[in-house]
């Protein structure tokens, strides 16, 4: 199901590979650039509008840069806007040409026109080449000073695109202080909203290593600024007060007066049109009065018409947000919603997945006053066309049952369904009855009766066939033809697919066996022959455990099988209460709507706000088996926190940071092979090692073995290689041949890695693995020669190797040619920890 | 943090994309989201938010174009969605309707507003009166000047004077020859009714809708006679909270031309205009249906475009439907249509006929639920009247209009 990550994007089959037309705009492009004939932007817009569309369609245009850039000396906007827009396309695999076009967006950026000195700047920032940082910075420098508002919102965006190329740069030109200033000063709220954007990406991933960031990070949610924001808050357009209100809900207000007075000066944005802004406004609410048990009730009062509102309002996708919002309170406080049940009910044309939210939330709030309503509208949809639907119904109506309301009138209808004859109606009504009259063995006589006039042939869903056979022998001594129906079934034993049904048919045998002896005694015989020939082992186990104490005692046996029971009072609930407390704290985000909190589905190593991962496999959500292993362990390492006061939990986050940081590079190149090891380690330790442990483990083998321990200050940026990379040795050695030496360093080895080191296929495996891969390999003990090769995942650049290892000295020389000298010491430190991993 | 916007056509190809942030997304990720969508049969009833193994993706479908947009880092999810639904309008609005071809005719300008309506992932401006003063829709009177003058620039030359103006909704300085103002009530009635025929739920969702021709900058005040049925309001930016507060009145400086002023919603509402009763018996194999359709409560308007939808049950094999007004339609995957338009004077629409059922099935299980649209024009239908409309710093010559129409929103009778 995975995309493959396709180093550069090529067209698909299907479509014409643009070869041809592409070097007839070539030579049309050409022709025009010189000319300055009367109506040549016309002609110029035509082919440009060719080009952007071949560029839209997947066609790589990127052979006609230098034409392009040639015809863009023109005062027509609109061709500009074209320019820019390829230019910002292609600039990335393009750099040499990209500063080609520097030229005329630095001029630009001092036109008269500010729509033109923006849109230059805007492209300018966006062509994201390393090597043309210094010549943004005159022109940010005079954007972030311009008289015209547009001007000075692109320019900050723009310092925030600076930072993302080359964070040094961005500090160095003392950059982040200036839109400190421009965020307290300047009259436009939408330069004040972007600098508060800016500024708080930059100094969230600045503030692991310098303090002063991290002071200024916090100084973003002091008193002042945010008082300073929520006066002006009416100016901002809604996105900027949704950034504005999310920093406020991180607020820690002094007093109850505050509180008031920040909730006073919000109220109304719960009216606003913009679903965003109600959503970021009641989660400023709810956070504020969190400590305020009575207000907190309240604020539930207040925010309960807004958001039915926006579900009844907007289009179904935004309906859907707002029901997984609405979704969450509800189940914290059902009480509150309970005279608002209808809204709750399902029309029709609703998808499935509003539908079984809006079960999940009647089965909340059905309380003493609403219940039968509930229940009647609930058994409608028992007969709905939507199968998984129908039976979800089921399910709540049974939920509602034992949540002990009106118990009565729900025993009535859940018989009824079982007279239904729909097989999957029956099947879930079955499972109900038996949790029921696990809870209420009163029932049992009204029950037992229907019960019995179900044909064991209509139900074949397992489940469902358990429920009927537990029953059976449970209730043996009111059915009259309960014995018989067991033998009917243990006749058909090898017939039966299902474990758990054979498994409950043993024991059901059993306990028919205490109560009607005489009946159940040849039953029991052939069932308990049966059970010892089956070849699953439970089964055989089980059945061979009944036998021996069968043999030893019978009075034993029955106190053993068929003790006096306790009616349960309590069903376990599956998702425990301290997560849906830590999907609360994440309200308005996504972990809502997918009712996980964020490390259930986030990288498992929360690597701060703004970071960014193009690796397949590093976001362990949709990967199954990995959402077996990882969320158990986080909830371990999370543990700690979810007992701390919100002030401490900050400052957890922010070790993690530290320690994710630093392993970064580790985890990144080797994704998928971290994973399977994690897999394996939990499994065997039963998950009781938290991930963050784990991390540390590595760091500790790393610092061992790494002569130059990499210091957290120059951690470098993340990069993540392909792992199905290919490269042919003839292209190999041409590359080897054309390009400088850009590092050359020396590794000490570990000695177990040494040791592993008998034959170099040792290591191949072992590089391979963390997407390096060796192109060719020599030698004997004590001298070894590798090449290897690697690639970026996002793009087609290579990375070569050569290594020499010495195993006697333990040491490992390496050479490292890179076609983006830039990342040429990102990929040595990749390098050089898959290298300090290998070990037998 | 949006990283990628993708606009898909109907069959999954791309249309458009636009990369937000350094961070590239590969194109592949809309073949994994449409292979998502098939392995999950229709493609409107996907989740909004999905999480794919490398992003988070948001998508809304509008007239059969996905707009899809990645992202990997946490964020609001309205802010995502609401940010593509504000997208759509804006396209549809520049463009007239949304379709493939239009989209790749205009592709430019497409690609003009979501530079100025999106940077480095951020929302900035979607205010349409700000965007089109920067970016000039591809009307025809702008063709025609194209065409005519030989300047086909669709970017106007001065910055718009609203992104520095204090009401940012409002362009600076707008002029008509006749000054005129209108104001529609539009109604959704939501409804169950149950198979019992008992009316469950009812409610009403409004909108008021304000066309606004008016030169300068006028202040608008509009109150209505019973804002107490008023369950609970939406406004847009626009209007000033302090007044309704206090007084329940509108004071506003409108936006130039169409725009949503406030949305409502009246609950509990007691009785619904029409009825529908259907009737199903069933036995030996074979299910009589009929189904009347009447006037309950005369609102005092004609009620038209009276529709009946429900979906045959899929054991249903084969139906034969008589009505004796309207037409009655079935389509191959079992949806049945009854258009039955006004009701007539004389006599009550009705439904009827005999469908079989799958072999070995005695009796009907499984009953359909009937869906019902109607449309009255002139009456709102949640009883809200429109007081009056005052307006300051406007010139003398003035017209003002007022419309009311309820429609069936979710209207669904069961059986």
């Amino acid at each position: 199901m995975a995309p493959p990550a396709q180093a550069h994007r090529s067209p698909s089959p299907s479509q014409p590979s643009g070869k041809g037309e592409v070097s007839d705009l070539k030579s049309q492009l050409r022709q025009l650039a010189g000319s300055r004939a009367p109506g040549i932007d016309d002609s110029k817009r035509e082919l440009f509008k060719k080009v952007i569309s071949y560029m839209t369609i997947g066609i790589d245009v990127s052979a006609v840069f230098g034409e392009m850039v040639m015809c863009s000396a023109t005062s027509d906007i609109v061709l500009k806007k074209m320019c820019y827009l390829y230019v910002g396309n292609y600039a990335k695999v393009n750099p040499d040409l990209a500063l080609l076009t520097i030229n005329f967006l630095q001029r630009d950026c001092k036109d008269e026109d500010p729509m033109i000195r923006g849109l230059a700047l805007r492209s300018l920032c966006s062509l994201r080449v390393a090597n043309l940082v210094e010549y943004l910075v005159g022109p940010l420098g005079l954007g972030l000073k311009d008289n015209n508002s547009y001007v000075r919102t692109v320019a900050v965006i723009g310092v925030l695109k600076l930072y993302h190329i080359s964070a040094p740069t961005c500090i160095d030109a003392d950059f982040p202080p200036t839109l400190k200033h421009l965020m307290l000063n300047d009259p436009d709220p939408q330069v004040v909203a972007n600098c508060l954007s800016a500024l708080q990406e930059i100094w969230s991933l600045e503030a692991s290593t310098s303090e002063e960031a991290s002071r200024e990070r916090e100084a973003l949610i002091s008193k002042p600024v945010i008082y300073y924001l929520l006066n002006r808050i009416k100016e901002f357009s809604e996105w900027a007060q949704c950034l504005v209100l999310e920093l406020v809900a991180k607020y820690v207000p002094l007093d109850s007066n505050e509180i008031f007075d920040i909730m006073n000066l919000l109220e109304d944005r719960l009216q606003h049109a913009n679903g965003a802004v109600v959503l970021s406004t009641i989660k400023v609410f709810l956070h504020l009065t969190l400590s305020m048990t009575d207000v907190h009730q309240q604020v539930y009062e207040r925010i309960k018409a807004p958001l039915l509102t926006l579900v009844s309002s907007g289009s179904p996708e935004q309906s859907y947000a707002v029901l997984s919002h609405l979704h969450i309170l509800v189940m914290r406080a059902p009480f509150i919603f309970a005279s608002d049940y209808k809204h709750f009910y399902c029309q029709y044309n609703e998808p499935s997945y509003v539908k079984k939210l809006k079960l999940e939330m009647l089965t909340a709030v059905a309380n003493e006053s609403n219940t039968y309503e509930i229940v009647t509208e609930l058994c409608e949809y028992a007969a709905n066309v939507d199968i998984p639907i129908a039976r979800e119904s089921i399910r709540a109506v049974g939920k509602i049952a034992l949540q002990q309301y009106d118990v009565n009138a729900i025993v009535d209808r859940l018989l009824q369904f079982l007279e239904m004859e729909k097989d999957y109606v029956t099947a879930e009504a079955l499972v109900l009855v038996k949790d029921l009259l696990r809870k209420y063995p009163q029932w049992s006589h009204d029950c037992i009766a229907v019960v019995g006039s179900i044909s064991s042939q209509n139900v074949q869903e397992p489940k469902a066939k358990a429920a009927l056979i537990w029953m059976l022998g449970e209730y043996s001594q009111d059915m009259q033809d309960a014995p018989y129906i067991l033998e009917s079934l243990t006749e058909n034993w090898e017939e039966e697919p299902s474990a758990e049904v054979r498994l409950h048919l043993l024991t059901a045998v059993m306990k028919c066996f205490f109560k009607r002896p005489p009946e159940t005694q040849k039953v029991l015989g052939a069932a308990l022959a049966a059970g010892l020939a089956d070849f699953h082992q439970d089964v055989h186990d089980r059945a061979l455990f009944y036998h021996r104490l069968l043999q030893y005692n019978v009075s034993v046996a029955e106190r053993v099988v068929n003790p006096p029971k306790q009616a349960v009072s309590v069903f376990a609930d599956t998702q425990s209460s301290e997560i849906k407390d830590r999907i609360f704290d994440e309200f308005n985000s996504l972990s809502v709507v997918y009712q996980k909190p964020s490390y259930m589905f986030t990288d498992k190593d929360y690597r701060g706000p703004f970071e960014f991962s193009d690796e397949l496999g590093n976001l362990s959500i949709a990967a199954e088996s990995a959402d077996n292993v990882v969320p158990a362990q986080g909830v371990e390492a999370n543990d700690k926190d979810l007992l701390l006061s919100t002030s401490e939990k900050e400052e957890i986050r922010g070790a993690t940071f530290n320690v994710s940081g630093y392993s970064a590079p580790l985890y990144d190149s080797s994704a998928a092979s971290v994973q399977s090891e994690l897999a394996i380690i939990s499994s065997t330790s039963a998950g009781s090692a938290p991930s963050s442990s784990l991390a540390i483990d590595d760091l500790l083998g790393l610092g061992l073995s790494a002569a130059p321990a990499p210091e957290p200050a120059s951690v470098p940026p993340s990069l993540k290689l392909n792992s199905k990379a290919i490269l042919d040795p003839g292209t190999f050695q041409q590359k080897w041949r054309q390009l400088p030496i850009s590092l050359s360093q020396e590794f000490s080895l570990s000695p177990e890695g040494v040791a592993a080191l008998t034959t170099p296929q040792a290591l191949l495996w072992h590089m391979q693995g963390h997407s390096i891969h060796c192109i060719a390999s020599g030698g004997h003990s004590p001298n070894f020669k590798f090449f290897f090769f690697a690639q970026k995942a996002e793009e087609s650049s290579n990375f070569l190797v050569e290594c020499i290892i010495n195993t006697s000295s333990a040491k490992a020389q390496v050479k490292i040619k890179a076609d983006d000298q830039s990342t040429s010491q990102a990929f040595s430190d990749v390098f050089q920890s898959a290298l300090s991993k290998f070990s037998v | 943090m949006l990283q990628c916007i993708f606009l898909l056509a109907d069959n999954g190809a791309v249309i458009l994309e636009k990369q937000l942030t350094g961070h590239r997304v590969d194109r592949s990720i809309c073949d994994w989201f449409w292979d998502h969508v098939i392995s999950q049969g229709d493609s409107f009833k996907s989740m909004p938010v999905i999480a794919s193994p490398t992003h988070y993706i948001f998508q809304i479908v509008r007239a059969g174009i996905t707009f899809l947009a990645c992202t990997q880092v946490e964020m609001p999810p309205l802010m995502g969605i609401e940010f593509l639904c504000r997208v759509a309008d804006i396209l549809s609005d520049y463009l007239g309707e949304l379709n493939e071809d239009l989209i790749k005719d205009n592709f430019v300008i497409v690609y003009e507003l979501l530079d100025e309506m999106i940077d480095n992932g951020f929302p900035l401006t979607t205010e349409p009166n700000i965007l089109r003063e920067m970016i000039a829709p591809p009307n025809i009177v702008s063709k025609m000047l194209s065409v005519v003058t030989g300047n086909s620039s669709n970017v106007s030359d001065i910055l718009p004077g609203a992104t520095a103006s204090c009401v940012p909704w409002r362009p600076t300085d707008v002029k008509y020859a006749n000054n005129e103002v209108y104001v529609d009530l539009v109604e959704e009635m939501d409804a169950i009714i149950n198979r019992d025929g008992v009316l469950v739920k009812c409610e009403i969702y409004g909108e008021v809708q304000v066309n606004c021709l008016l030169s300068g900058l006028p202040d608008l005040t509009l109150s209505f006679a019973n804002p107490s049925i008023l369950h609970d309001v939406r406004f847009h930016p626009c209007v000033r909270f302090r007044p309704w507060e206090s007084h329940q009145i509108l004071s506003f400086v409108p936006p130039d031309g169409q725009f949503k002023l406030m949305s409502y919603r009246v609950k509990k509402l007691k009785s619904t205009p029409i009825y529908v009763k259907p009737q199903l018996t069933s036995d030996a194999g074979t299910c009589r249906i009929s189904v009347m359709v009447g006037i309950r409560n005369d609102p005092g308007k004609t009620i038209d475009s009276i529709i009946l939808q429900f979906q045959l049950p899929p054991c249903i094999l084969s139906a034969d439907l008589t009505s004796n007004h309207g037409t009655v339609n079935v389509l191959s995957n079992k949806i049945c249509t009854w258009s039955i338009g006004r009701i007539p004077k004389d006599k009550a629409p009705s439904l009827s006929g005999t469908m079989v059922l799958e072999t070995g099935l005695e009796t009907l299980r499984v009953f359909p639920t009937f869906q019902v649209e109607f449309r009255i024009m002139g009456v709102a239908l949640s009883g809200l009247q429109i007081d009056k409309l005052d307006l300051q710093n406007v010139p003398n010559r003035l017209y003002k209009g007022f419309r009311a129409v309820t429609r069936a929103g979710e209207y669904e009778v069961r059986s």
